[in-house]
């Protein structure tokens, strides 16, 4: 057969265009691989790590009208495994909370970080503790403070957040920090109630790979039991013959029984021993924190704002609002400044004392009135207020315009000549200027 | 290989023959631990989720009435494969073998390596006890009914008591931040989570606490009912995808 086939000049042909055909695809195939290769060499090379914490993606109106971060500061920004740091700041609870976004009835003061880098270890709202999640009032003014413990080396960007229950995450300003040290030195230690001290890095580990072994074990035994002897086939065979009682011997029966009675016995047995070993445990704690705001540190009643008409030119990437402002106080005052979405446009002709070294995205000269002049005590004065910057487009704020809910909410800080600042927030529709 | 063969005529492969269906037993055995470690782990990391990765989310309500609910399916399925076609008994026992192999491999590698959580915060639970069982009654009753009535029941039953000597412990109580809480509810606080915020957590919720303070054997029991008719279910899932043509032709 193997004569007749190789003297076979069909077979010889087919053989041959055959191989041509093969070297043909080949050379294609080979270029294509080189092509994927080269691609997936340039994609490797130019890989960058993940900077961001998609704050920019929550949509403009939630991120204007929901949590107004200020003054927000760390402690230090360099310091070793170990070291505890903290984050203070304050937030305003917008009053024109959009009507899209369910209430902050639930809401968690949170640190965005790439995984547990650092531990939080304290955690304060209006200087009070607390562990839970909490329900803020809109229009409330709230100060916070999280302490943090350095984890693991490295250099992150972080930033203080809330989560807002059924409507996201909204950020507040970010910091690079930078933790020196050793990972393997970090302690973290927990008192219990009992006074029993307990390191949290490995507490109960040992004990339930001691749990899990052993039932393994017993599961591995049962496993074996019966992959010791043919299997599929042979059993099939045999059970399609009637051969079922052979299938399942009285042994395995015996041991069955064994399994049925004993299993639950010591899982009982077990479970006692646990209770009476740690009778004061107690079920997961799940209670919602009640803090209530502070004394009115927005719109504190000094000074009166209520925003007219807001318009915002596409092209020129600027935000008009005209304001109708009321001095209430007995110090002229000035606009230094207009924070909103995590944004800062500054007045340049008012000297604003920064009282924040988070990462604040800024516009440094992005303010302008139609009228500069300080507002004197009891005058009320309608105001020009332009906030111009791309950081409206990079920010993607911009995209209020596509939003159902297009209204602008943000903080204005007034200065008077002394530095001392009043604080107080706008809401109002936006309107678009396509020219 | 017929259907047909009788008792008196049935012989047991000798020499070639009974190597060759050895090596289609290992074969198979391997596959499937694969298959199983993949599919199993995936469908109650996706179902069960966060209840079987946080010990903070293991409460005495929601995670003995969801996790043997969700964990019986696949031995189900499997036991009706098995037991059906090969009387197998160790459908459940393997299927949640692979399960843990599976989690631990998740856990060590994706939540400890590379997310950098202390894994005794991410410590699955164990259903191997409730499997054996369950492999046990399918194998002394030789009945769907009984089975997916004792088993299924037995299956949920033993779950929280078996899982106690790991995560008691973790319910000690500690004084933090002017109030009580448990030790795994301070690695919630510590550790974080960025998307996981505390309110997120489904724990202590619904009417399951009608009965007050003994929430436990309530929410057991509610899974033990709920488990026969999964039990069920899932028999017949497995049945209806499984198929022996192959073998017929052999």
């Amino acid at each position: 057969m193997k004569t007749l086939w190789q003297n076979n000049p069909c077979a010889t042909m087919a053989k041959t265009i055959s191989y041509r055909n093969a070297n043909a695809l080949k050379q294609p195939f080979t270029k294509g691989l080189l092509f994927l290769g080269t691609l997936l060499s340039v994609y490797m090379l130019t890989l960058q790590p993940v900077m961001a914490h998609g704050e920019k993606n929550l949509e403009p109106y939630v991120r204007m009208r929901t949590v107004q971060w200020y003054d927000v500061q760390w402690s230090k920004q360099k310091f070793n495994v170990n070291d505890e740091i903290s984050v203070t700041g304050k937030f305003h609870v917008a009053e024109d909370w959009p009507i899209s976004v369910p209430k902050p009835d639930a809401a968690f003061l949170n640190i965005s970080t790439p995984g547990p880098v650092l531990i939080r270890t304290e955690r304060y709202l209006n200087g009070k503790p607390y562990m839970n999640s909490v329900a803020l009032q809109p229009g409330g003014d709230y100060d916070f403070k999280v302490v943090l413990k350095g984890r693991l080396p490295g250099r992150y960007h972080i930033h203080p957040f809330f989560n807002l229950k059924d409507a996201g995450q909204v950020m507040g300003p970010g910091a690079w920090l930078d933790i020196a040290g050793d990972a393997s030195d970090f302690t973290n230690n927990v008192q219990t109630i009992n006074g029993e001290l307990v390191d949290m890095e490995n507490f109960g580990l040992g004990n339930g790979i001691f749990w899990h072994s052993f039932w393994a074990l017993l599961g591995t035994a049962w496993l074996l039991w019966w992959v010791r002897r043919p299997l599929f086939i042979e059993r099939y065979r045999m059970l399609q013959a009637g051969l079922e009682d052979e299938l399942v011997t009285p042994l395995d029966r015996n041991i069955g029984k064994a399994i049925v009675i004993g299993v639950p016995v010591l899982v009982f047995m077990f479970y006692t021993m646990t209770v009476n070993k740690y009778p004061k445990a107690i079920p997961l704690q799940a209670s919602l924190d009640q803090i209530l705001p502070l004394s009115a540190q927005v719109n504190a009643g000094v000074v009166d704002v209520e925003t007219v008409r807001t318009e915002y030119r596409v092209p020129k990437r600027s935000m008009t609002v005209s304001l109708k402002i009321k001095n209430g106080s007995d110090k002229p005052i000035q606009i230094g400044e207009f924070a909103t979405g995590g944004v800062r446009f500054l007045n340049q002709a008012v000297s604003v004392p920064d009282q924040n070294n988070a990462e604040s995205v800024i516009a440094k000269e992005g303010l302008i009135l139609d009228n500069p002049a300080p507002i004197q005590p009891g005058e009320q004065r309608t105001v020009l207020m332009t906030a111009s910057d791309a950081l409206w487009e990079s920010e993607k704020l911009d995209g209020l315009i596509n939003d159902a809910d297009s209204r602008i909410g943000g903080l204005i800080f007034f200065f008077d000549s002394e530095g001392e600042r009043t604080i107080s927030s706008i809401t109002s529709a936006v309107i678009p200027k396509f020219d | 290989m017929s259907a047909k063969l009788s008792k008196p005529t049935f012989k047991p492969y000798t020499g070639e023959k009974a190597r060759i269906t050895r090596a289609y037993d290992y074969l198979i055995l391997v596959l499937a631990l694969f298959l199983f470690i993949g599919s199993f782990h995936l469908h109650f990391a996706l179902t069960v989720g966060d209840w079987d990765f946080w010990v903070d989310w293991k409460d005495r309500q929601w995670w003995p009435l969801v996790t043997p609910l969700i964990g019986i399916t696949f031995p189900a399925a499997v036991q009706a494969v098995l037991w059906s076609n090969f009387r197998l008994p160790l459908g459940a026992t393997l299927c949640v073998a692979c399960l843990s192999i599976g989690t631990w491999i998740a856990r060590v590698f994706a939540y400890h390596y590379w997310n950098y959580f202390p894994i005794n915060m991410v410590m699955p639970s164990t259903l191997l006890p409730s499997a054996l069982v369950l492999d046990g009654i399918l194998m002394l009753s030789n009945s769907l009914t009984v089975t997916a009535i004792f088993g299924g029941s037995a299956f949920a039953l033993l779950f929280y008591p078996a899982n106690w000597p790991i995560f008691g412990m973790f319910h000690l109580p500690v004084e933090a931040g002017n109030s009580q809480l448990t030790l795994a509810d301070m690695f919630g606080f510590q550790y974080i989570r960025t998307g996981m915020p505390e309110y997120l957590r489904i724990i202590e919720r619904g009417t399951l606490r009608t009965y007050g303070q003994i929430a436990t054997p309530l929410s057991a029991f509610c899974s033990a009912l709920l488990c026969t008719l999964m039990y069920t279910l899932w028999w017949h899932i497995g049945k209806w995808f499984a198929t022996t043509r192959y073998l017929k032709r052999i």
